[in-house]
């Protein structure tokens, strides 16, 4: 005790005894307070994330099927895994749900569809058919049929004006003549005068003739997990709808996710107005200096088009004068004004914004989509075909604390009966379909074994065939298809019929997901004894790539610990070796009055580790102080990306206790591994040299 | 008296690459308890090389070294360092205090590596030599604030502290003025008389020499002169 005190003492005096030792100090200090600042970061995304992924879509852990090639990946859009279907969710479900520390099973699959959605020309003509037709049992005004076609017209001179730009500047040949001629006849006088008198002919005309040549009707790239929707809103309880409502239970029906129905199905004038705004007020950027922010300002300027389209004359009139009212120019040209009302800039911004969201938004059709509304969506079925779902859409919804976030909101949700039907499973709808039209054709049933005899044998006469007989207006009058779409759409499922079926994964949530890894274990064993042939992951693995970053970032900040420490580590050794180089009296006199070797050798190490402490102290203190700051003020989330790793728009970030120690831990490994050599070194100092004169 | 030091027919060779250098060629001493020596000679004559044998900091080549009745050749390193803290106490030609120690606590660690006192007892020891050499006013100052004087004063009260039997002393008035010296050999002397300490000092000062009640005089690595019996032997 005495000895070590004398040891303490000593290396106390010690410390800030020499140049040397304060170098070392600093290294050690630098160190520490970037393991604790680093460590606490990395452990604060890691936290973040995972209720990112946990509470958007993966659950604490993921099943699927054993036989599968790949494992769950859910935010990898566009490569997905290949997974093999769980063939009977509810066989799964059972034996999950006893498992003692399982809360929720929630079966799930996740795929990318392309939805095409008809152009503004084909909305427009839509409208008019409706009027002309007294269609969904309006009867429009005279003056209202009068307005659609005018903006029918209006649509026509765009494109005739455009197709006519088009002619002089593209080589020849790449215009077709008969496009032009279409579009002549379609911009005449006549065509429009002659339009009362066969309404239904002309917009014939028109549909297949100039709404073709509009490409505004963009492919819209669609991911969505088909789930159990009730199951899922349980489960996930940070989702929220946010326009609509939510699928009633049981039945059919989807959910965009709020940033997708925002980026993709918004009007794009009025998303960049929107991401502008978003820059301005949160960001707090500037127009004048941010390149990306005037390039929004450019394309909204001069993609000008799809309000034009929108636009029928009366609004048109309406648009144009509180742009001009907005602006102050006296331009009466719709097409020469919205350039000059969308040519905004850090001055006059808020004013416009306010302005098309009050006055112009109403006139305009924001969304191509409304809750409400059908939206047909085609896939590949998993056996190569493709198949089309209608289904209808009751709204939006969001993950609260990821609003902003592009891959929280990546996926639609979708009821599992589509999903089902889209993966190209079979249904007891598509069943029960099939042998309706086996009825309908008399069809039956033949073994293949006597096939040839069933069919061409038996020797009876050859039956007259019967001439069939197709009754248009009954087919279309009452297409099987529609009312089946509207059949099923009504259609409330059973919790049973839900389960029962096919799913592709199945997120689950646990009740203490503290005892996450002992969980899986359970799984895995309840799957294996039970021969569920499935295969758990946790959430980690489940997101894909995304749940690796948190991984790669705890890689890279040991690696930059390791750097900086064996650097620290080398020049500590060398400056502790020039220390007792300068020592070696000192250390001499103390062998020859009495010192023992070992205590020599703790001597140099206790001082060195003491340095190492008191550096590292200050070095945690000073880490755990900017720890706090960042925790107190937050750093903003500056992209989408980091949104999701924030797990929402700013992260606060919090002192871990782990990083702490670990700092602690480094320090004394290091200071020890370099001052042990120099140490031993001390040793070996002969009492004989404390007799050797100074000079 | 007891005889505390037996040097017989010791040879000390260094090697300096393959060069053989003779420092001590068959040196025979006899010391006993109580003695107050000298060992003059010019640099190089074997003063220091004769002192680190007996300081147990080296061994012989050849002979035998005896200090309080244990032959130095036959002890571990380990052994020796021990032999050093209880029975040997060093006074260094530069001092050699320990920089950032005070004054107290420089006098005090010897005792600290020997572990037998209790906190009170050792300060009380520490005190009583501090101001037997006239430093108790000094105890808390470290070395750099001290005057050359004063630190070899700090240093015989670090050689006493654990009360040896053996204090050996590396010309420790070299480096001070001939009145600081002086006034260290008295203290010595006055050590000597009142503790009944040995005192072996190494000097070329013969105003030092004069001051020990035997002279051993040495040159090329050989006693010259004086006796290498003790005293009272003779």
């Amino acid at each position: 005790m005495q000895g070590a005190l004398l040891l303490l003492r000593i290396a106390l005096r010690n410390l800030f005894s020499s140049f040397l030792n304060v170098v070392i100090g600093l290294i050690v200090l630098a160190g520490t307070l970037f393991f604790v600042v680093g460590g606490s970061l990395v452990a604060s995304v890691d936290k973040s994330m995972s209720q990112s992924i946990i509470g958007s879509v993966a659950g604490h852990a993921q099943v699927y099927a054993a036989d599968s090639k790949d494992s769950p990946a859910l935010f990898n859009g566009w490569s997905p895994p290949e997974l093999e279907a769980i063939p009977d969710f509810a066989k799964v479900a059972g034996p999950l749900r006893a498992l003692p520390n399982v809360k929720a099973v929630v079966p799930m699959g996740v795929s990318t569809a392309m939805v095409a959605y008809g152009n503004t020309v084909d909305q427009a003509l839509e409208k008019l058919r409706d009027a002309e037709t007294h269609r969904h049992g309006l009867r429009a005004s005279k003056e209202q049929v009068e307005s659609l076609k005018q903006h029918v017209r209006q649509i026509v001179r765009v494109i005739a004006g455009d197709m006519a730009k088009l002619s002089a500047v593209a080589a020849k040949g790449a215009v077709d003549p008969a496009d032009l001629k279409n579009l002549e006849r379609a911009n005449s006088d006549a065509f429009w005068q002659g339009f009362d008198a066969d309404p239904l002919g002309h917009l014939e005309f028109l549909e297949n003739r100039i709404a073709a040549l509009v490409p505004d009707a963009d492919q819209i790239f669609l991911s969505y997990v088909g789930t159990d929707l009730d199951a899922f809103s349980q489960a996930f309880d940070r989702m929220q709808v946010v326009d609509g409502q939510a699928v009633p239970k049981g039945h059919r029906g989807m959910l965009l996710s709020k940033y997708a129905y925002e980026n993709q199905f918004k009007l794009k004038t009025a998303h960049r107005l929107d991401q502008i705004h978003e820059a301005l007020t949160l960001e707090h950027k500037s127009i004048a200096k941010d390149p990306d922010l005037q390039e929004l300002v450019k394309q909204n300027r001069s993609q000008t088009r799809e309000i034009i389209l929108q636009l029928d004359p009366l609004s048109s009139q309406k648009a144009v004068a509180i742009m001009r009212a907005a602006t102050g120019s006296k331009e009466a040209a719709l097409e020469k004004l919205l350039p000059v009302f969308f040519d905004t800039d850090d001055a006059n911004f808020e004013a416009r914004y306010q302005a098309f969201y009050s006055q112009l938004a109403p006139l305009l059709e924001l969304y191509r989509l409304k809750p409400g509304e059908t939206l047909t969506i085609k896939n590949y079925t998993k056996s190569g075909f493709v198949q089309a779902v209608n289904i209808k859409v009751y709204g939006t919804f969001q993950f609260k604390g990821l609003e902003k976030s592009g891959l929280a909101g990546a996926l639609s949700l979708m009821d599992l009966m589509s999903f089902r039907e889209l993966y190209g499973a079979v249904t007891q709808e598509g069943i029960a379909e099939t042998k309706r039209l086996e009825a309908q054709a008399g069809a039956r049933f033949v073994e293949r074994a006597q096939a040839e005899s069933a069919l061409f044998g038996g020797g009876g006469e050859v039956e007259q065939a019967k001439e069939s007989h197709i009754d248009d207006k009954a087919a279309l009058g009452s297409n099987p298809q529609v009312q089946r779409a509207a059949d099923l759409s009504a259609k409330a499922y059973t919790q049973a019929e839900i389960d029962k079926g096919m799913a592709i994964e199945a997120a689950i949530i646990l009740k203490d997901p503290g005892r996450l890894a002992q969980s899986l274990k359970d799984i895995q064993q309840a799957s294996d004894s039970q021969r569920l042939g499935l295969k758990v992951v946790d959430w980690q693995h489940a997101a894909g790539n995304i749940g690796q970053f948190v991984l790669v970032c705890k890689l890279i900040l040991y690696f930059a610990t390791a750097v900086i420490f064996i650097v620290a580590v080398v020049i500590i050794n060398n400056a502790v070796v020039m220390a007792t180089l300068q020592r070696v009296r000192e250390i001499g006199t103390l062998r020859a009055i009495g010192a023992q070797r070992r205590f020599v050798l703790a001597m140099v190490l206790a001082e060195t580790m003491l340095l190492g402490w008191v550096f590292g102290t200050l070095g945690a203190a000073l880490g755990s102080g900017i720890v706090a700051w960042l925790g107190a003020v937050g750093i903003p989330a500056r992209n989408e990306f980091m949104y999701f790793f924030f797990s929402g728009p700013s992260l606060h970030p919090t002192l871990s206790l782990g990083s702490l120690a670990g700092a602690f831990g480094v320090v004394l490994l290091v200071t020890c591994a370099s001052a042990l050599y120099p140490a031993i070194m001390a040793t070996r100092v002969s009492p004989i040299q404390a007799m050797a004169s100074e000079d | 008296m007891a005889e505390i030091v037996s040097i017989v027919d010791v040879v000390k060779n260094y090697h300096l690459d393959k060069v053989v250098v003779p420092a001590l060629r068959g040196v025979s001493l006899s010391v006993a308890e109580g003695d107050f020596i000298s060992i003059a000679g010019p640099s190089g004559s074997g003063k220091t090389t004769l002192l680190n044998l007996i300081g147990c900091v080296d061994v012989a080549s050849a002979g035998t070294v005896r200090i309080n009745g244990h032959d130095t050749a036959h002890l571990s390193d380990r052994q020796l360092t021990t032999l050093r803290l209880h029975t040997l106490g060093f006074i260094f030609q530069s001092f050699n205090l320990v920089p950032v120690l005070s004054v107290f606590q420089n006098v005090e660690f010897p005792l600290l590596l020997q572990r037998q006192l209790g906190s009170k007892e050792r300060k009380a020891r520490v005190d009583a030599l501090l101001e037997k050499v006239g430093l108790d006013k000094h105890s808390l100052h470290r070395p750099s604030e001290l005057s050359g004087g004063q630190r070899q004063r700090v240093a015989i009260a670090r050689a006493l502290v654990t009360r040896p039997k053996i204090v050996l002393a590396d010309e420790p008035t070299a480096n001070l003025d001939s009145k600081t010296g002086d006034a260290i050999i008295d203290l010595m002397k006055e050590m000597n008389l009142s503790e009944k300490t040995t005192f072996i000092f190494s000097t070329h000062d013969a105003k030092v020499m004069a001051h020990a009640d035997r002279v051993v005089r040495l040159a090329d690595g050989l006693i010259q002169s004086g006796s290498p019996e003790p005293a009272q032997a003779r």
